[in-house]
């Protein structure tokens, strides 16, 4: 398999190349050297992890100190996963699972399939487990024939191997681990896993951006067991695909959904305050108006008073009251619905002549002054519920389970089939058997023993040596 | 979710502690069979050892109906918290050593792999005992199989370690007993050759001595490193051993004293000699006169975690200097390696063996499975969470550990030390990670 050597230099770099990862040594060095770099990724904590709000430059000087912070960010330890150097090492192993399995895969096949059947003793006497024995070659190659082996027969010789499937096996491994490299790569395509989150609230229909379909949140459940742990999360969804429902689903965790190539999961929730029910009420007679339900989130600017020809006009709202340190201006302090506040008026429907003006915190922690015969208070306050879903398009799904299995397989291969060679010799007065356990040794000796015994009659060797 | 049946959990406890017992029978029939034989020169305790594995199959017996039982109890497969999931490392080591017992019978390794049970099982009893109900992410089908096929494979590599272990103090055993043959021989030679006219055989004897020890010191001078830094290494390897056991039992007895010391984001089990963010020096009154806590840290540390190790280190060096003064008076791995006997070959083969049926196992449990898993309950294959990342350097070890040892010169004491790191690894993975860094997994909360 090893390119000619020429004059060329470039050939001769190629070929040194080729030797450099055709080592298995160099393997092992290549996959201790990335195991190394994992724990000093897991041991500096890694950007989009630590808990706060800082930029990387500012949070890691903080964090380990001016020089080791400073190290860390250059030398790229801060994502020590995405960093070209540990990119580069996974590629050196790409580079040496090929290379090294192409190398050693070739003259193995040749090996195996055309084995050297006649062979001088000894060589025989070299193997792991060699007897002498009376038997004829015939009853010999009978009795393995019997055990299941593949016989082969040259002259006085004879060959005898199982498990040869087994020798195959790292090489299976090796190929599936390569298609899961390239289903890890592929991921880091654009366009090869797609993801949206959206946050949805109880009742309402969310388009997903990027995708011709919509979500429908029915209603967002979480149960929890007495001590308070909570045992569910579940969206009983809807999709939306053309105006049209397509698929009812719970989705929960553990528990995606499937539609059209994307997933669907339940990845988070929240709730805050939803819609705050007010009572208008006349000061003088304490007669309760109107009941007005406003949506916190999106109050509708106007709500017509019913059986009057009155309508409260919602002239100011905040979802969260603060005054702005600069502007000294009311302004919202978040994106929460934290501290709403409103001013609203009332006003004749037809003519929009001012009866009266309110203020309102709903969260009653700001005193407010009203012009006229009116004010306005809470009844009650609905808290309405988000579920957060993640739509995923992960085109790299099928690849990686094929490579899992195929490690798997390769894995069995390995471990479970294990290859044994027997060399058979005719002798004077019986045979010479050198035999060889590519793995689990112990057994092939005492598979052997158990076939032939010893030429001075020994029983079964106890590893009893304690 | 059912709720737990109150009489089954009992049961599974009270069948544990008849495990513990067994187990701790068979620690001491296969101690008395192997060191015990050995010092009496093969004279006594001829069978001893064989009703070691008794014990020890009756053990997991009990073992595993524990497990059962707590599983039919709860209502759930119980390996979600540190609790049982340590409990079911103990069994997993046990199934994994009595595996390669029935293949190798050689019991030597079990007097040091049942002792290792042993320590799991009781370190398993220093955390809460309560059944945690499970979260949704972990209410599947998956815990049972990732947690219990990863715990399994790491029970073979505990196998592999112990096996790996006893190699090195085998090597070592053989080192000092040619150096003690070696030196007799000197000496021998010595006193004949100031006695001048001795028996011709005397000197005969001292010359073929004398001959064979030449080689020796050459191969001395060859494996500079194994005499120098090798014997240091062991020696590390037991007191790294010592401090976990100082540790489980600095636990123990402040769990069972049922002491707790409160501060804001932090309950402290051991007395708060290093405490957190925020706490003042003196707040918790003294301990032996010593304010409590007598440092605080900054921002950058984990003063409980701190605090713990501190525990650890102090009351492992003590354990071990006392070891090693009143116990072995001298090196703990000298002491030991003179008592164990055995096949170096058979043993380097019981670890590779353990190696290679537990690798594909962990690689099943620990990795596939546990990808599938994360794919479906957080949405991708893998995420580089600190569980997930030692898993993997685990993994890693055990996947050049394979490699090395196809290459020339790498069997035998490398492939040895290797095994060690791999099952040091595989602790830190199951222990230091939840200790020392806080990832997705830590649900159990230490």
């Amino acid at each position: 398999m090893r390119p000619p050597a020429g004059p060329n230099q470039w050939t001769l770099l190629l070929d040194r190349t080729w030797e450099f990862f055709a080592s298995t040594k160099v393997a092992a060095w290549i996959i201790v050297a990335i195991a190394a770099a994992a724990a000093l990724g897991s041991l500096i904590e890694q950007e989009g992890t630590y808990p706060d709000w800082r930029p990387p430059e500012l949070y890691y000087p903080a964090r380990y100190g001016e020089f080791w912070g400073s190290l860390f960010l250059r030398l790229g330890l801060t994502h020590t996963f995405t960093s070209v150097w540990f990119v580069a090492l996974v590629l050196m192993l790409v580079v040496s699972l090929v290379i090294c399995s192409l190398h050693r895969l070739v003259p193995l096949h040749r090996m195996l399939t055309r084995p050297q059947v006649w062979k001088l003793p000894h060589f025989l006497r070299k193997q792991q487990v060699v007897l002498e024995t009376p038997h004829a070659l015939a009853e010999v190659e009978a009795r393995l024939r019997k055990a299941g082996y593949r016989i082969y027969r040259d002259r006085e010789c004879l060959y005898a191997e199982k498990g040869r499937l087994g020798r195959y096996g790292p090489y299976v491994l090796h190929i599936g681990l390569l298609v899961i490299c390239f289903a890890a790569f592929a991921n880091a395509l654009p366009g090869w896993n797609k993801a949206e989150d959206v946050w949805i609230p109880d009742g309402q229909t969310v388009k997903v951006p990027g995708t011709n379909f919509a979500i429908t949140n029915h209603k967002f459940t979480i149960e929890f067991y007495e001590n308070g742990t909570p045992s569910r999360y579940a969206t009983d969804a809807s999709i939306i695909a053309d105006g049209q429902e397509v698929l009812r689903q719970t989705i929960e965790v553990n528990h995606p959904l499937a539609y059209d190539g994307w997933e669907i999961y339940q990845v988070s929730w929240r709730e805050e305050p939803g819609v705050a029910h007010l009572r208008l009420v006349h000061e003088e007679t304490g007669q309760v108006v109107a009941t007005v339900p406003l949506d916190l989130r999106d109050p509708q600017p106007e709500y017509p008073i019913e059986g009057t020809n009155l309508k409260l006009a919602v002239r100011t709202y905040l979802h969260d009251f603060t005054v702005d340190p600069v502007t000294q201006e009311p302004a919202n302090a978040s994106y929460e619905v934290r501290n709403p506040v409103l001013i609203a008026e009332v006003v004749t429907a037809d003519t929009g002549h001012v009866l009266g003006r309110m203020g309102l915190s709903i969260a009653g922690n700001i005193g407010v002054v009203n012009f006229g015969p009116y004010y306005l208070d809470v009844e009650r306050v609905d808290i309405r519920r988000y579920t957060a879903l993640r739509i995923q398009q992960d085109r790299t799904v099928p690849y990686m389970y094929a490579g899992l299995a195929i490690v798997f397989i390769g894995m069995i291969m390995s471990f479970f089939i294990y290859h044994w060679q027997v060399w058979v010799r005719a002798e004077e007065g019986g045979v010479l058997i050198g035999a060889r356990a590519h793995k689990n040794r112990f057994a092939l000796k005492r598979e052997l023993r158990r076939l032939f015994g010893t030429s001075r009659g020994e029983g079964m060797e106890r590893y009893d040596t304690a | 979710m059912t709720l737990p049946n109150e009489f089954l959990i009992e049961v599974a406890q009270w069948l544990l502690f008849g495990a513990f017992a067994a187990y701790l029978l068979a620690f001491v029939l296969y101690g008395a069979g192997t060191i015990g034989r050995q010092l009496s020169r093969g004279t006594k305790f001829q069978h001893t050892a064989g009703w070691g594995t008794v014990a020890n199959v009756v053990g997991v017996t009990l073992h595993g109906l524990a497990i059962l039982a707590r599983w039919q109890g709860s209502g759930f497969w119980p390996t979600s918290n540190m609790y049982e999931f340590i409990g079911f490392m103990a069994f997993s080591s046990m199934v994994a050593y009595l595996v390669l017992h029935r293949i190798y019978r050689m019991y030597v390794v079990g007097a040091l792999a049942t002792p290792v049970t042993l320590f799991l099982l009781a370190y398993s009893y220093v955390f809460p005992r309560e059944v945690t109900p499970l979260i949704p992410a972990l209410n599947t089908i998956w815990l049972p199989l990732h947690v219990s096929l990863a715990a399994l494979g790491e029970g073979f590599f505990a196998v592999a370690f112990v096996a790996a272990l006893l190699y090195l103090l085998r090597l070592r055993g053989i080192e000092l007993a040619q150096a003690r043959a070696a030196e007799q021989a000197a000496a021998t030679a010595e006193t004949t050759a100031a006695g001048g006219g001795a028996a011709p055989g005397m000197i005969a004897a001292g010359g073929a001595v004398g001959v064979a020890a030449v080689p020796l010191s050459a191969q001395q001078a060859k494996h500079k490193w194994e005499e120098v830094l090798g014997v240091r290494l062991l020696e590390g390897v037991f007191y790294l051993i010592l401090v976990m056991v100082a540790f489980f039992l600095l636990a123990a007895v402040f769990r069972l004293l049922g002491a707790e010391w409160q501060f804001v984001g932090a309950t402290y089990h051991l007395p708060p000699i290093i405490g957190p963010v925020g706490a003042e020096v003196g707040e918790k009154g003294t301990f032996w006169g010593i304010p409590l806590p007598l440092v605080v840290v900054s921002g950058m540390w984990k003063g409980k975690h701190l605090n713990t190790l501190l525990y650890a280190l102090v009351g492992g060096s003590l354990l071990y200097a006392a070891v090693r003064l009143f116990i072995t008076r001298g090196r703990i791995g000298d002491a030991l390696a003179l008592r164990v006997s055995g096949d170096l070959e058979l043993l380097d083969e019981i670890s590779y063996r353990a190696v290679a049926i537990g690798y594909p196992i962990f690689t099943l449990g620990g990795l596939i499975f546990a990808m599938i898993w994360a794919k479906q309950a957080w949405t991708r294959y893998w995420g580089w969470d600190p569980k997930e990342t030692w898993a993997f350097i685990a993994w890693c070890v055990y996947s050049a550990y394979l490699h090395f040892r196809i290459t020339w010169g790498w069997e035998g004491r490398w492939s040895a030390w290797l095994a060690v790191l791999g099952f040091g690894v595989v602790l830190f993975t199951l222990v230091g990670v939840n200790l020392l860094i806080v990832g997705l997994h830590s649900y159990a909360g230490v």
